[in-house]
């Protein structure tokens, strides 16, 4: 609870992004390199596996998070719900309150250094991820085609989320002037 | 290349204020608590109008709580 209070929300939200991303993209790129070739149900399959996981952890959380500070929306409101809710109902008020916090930007208490942090982070995630997207998109269907694009343009959108959620991550430990 | 930093007497100000929290001030200024603590590390830069407005509630002129500090790298 402690920390709870000396780190500011948004700080909390790039925390559960980037070890969200970083466990469940690890294990994604696991598999698709272990099965090797394989039918488009299973990568389909895999995929969404992997986003619903994502969607499930990071929203739950996230609710949890927007709860505990106060200030954020609606915060009394989701604080009865959640009291009075079993694990699956928290899970299902978890990724709709995840939806809201995205859709109203800035969640809880979000000021002018959150922010910053946020457009900075964000500019140099934009710049790797157009990188990414030149070498699937203008290089690779020369000399590949099918799963490989689409894994290939995956891993590029995931290395920008991480970096992005990282870049976060180390500017509120270190600064934002620095 | 010179660093410029900006310097500030937040800490001294909140003291003399009925050693005001960190908390308050972010309650009146409209940032959080570790914003004001970033502030007050150094480690954030504020916006001209927060800066102002600091002033403005502690009733001081600005330079009296931000000094621009230039030194060599």
């Amino acid at each position: 609870m402690e920390e709870n209070l000396s780190m500011p929300a948004k700080e909390q939200f790039a925390w559960v992004w980037l070890s969200t991303m970083l466990v469940t993209y690890a294990a994604y790129f696991t598999s698709v390199f272990t099965i090797g070739e394989t039918t488009a149900l299973t990568q389909i399959g895999l995929f969404a596996a992997t986003t619903v996981v994502q969607v499930l952890v990071i929203g739950t959380v996230s609710a949890v998070i927007a709860v505990r500070h106060k200030g954020g929306p609606q915060s009394d409101e989701r604080d009865q719900l959640i009291d009075q809710t079993t694990v699956v109902q928290v899970l299902v008020i978890g990724t709709v309150s995840a939806v809201i916090a995205v859709r109203h930007k800035g969640g809880p208490q979000s000021d002018e250094r959150d922010q910053l942090i946020d457009q900075r982070a964000t500019r140099a995630a934009y710049q790797l991820l157009i990188c990414g997207m030149i070498v699937v998109g203008c290089l690779m269907p020369f000399n590949n085609s099918g799963w490989r694009i689409f894994h290939a343009a995956v891993f590029s959108i995931a290395v920008s989320e991480i970096v992005r959620h990282g870049l976060m991550v180390s500017m509120y430990r270190r600064g934002a002037n620095g | 290349m010179a660093n410029l930093r900006l310097r500030n007497n937040l800490r001294l100000m909140r003291f003399l204020s009925n050693e005001m929290t960190q908390a308050e001030l972010g309650e009146r200024l409209g940032v959080t608590r570790q914003t004001i603590a970033a502030i007050e590390a150094g480690k954030y830069s504020p916006t001209l109008e927060t800066a102002f407005r600091l002033a403005d509630i502690f009733q001081k002129p600005l330079e009296e709580i931000f000094q621009w500090d230039k030194e060599s790298a």
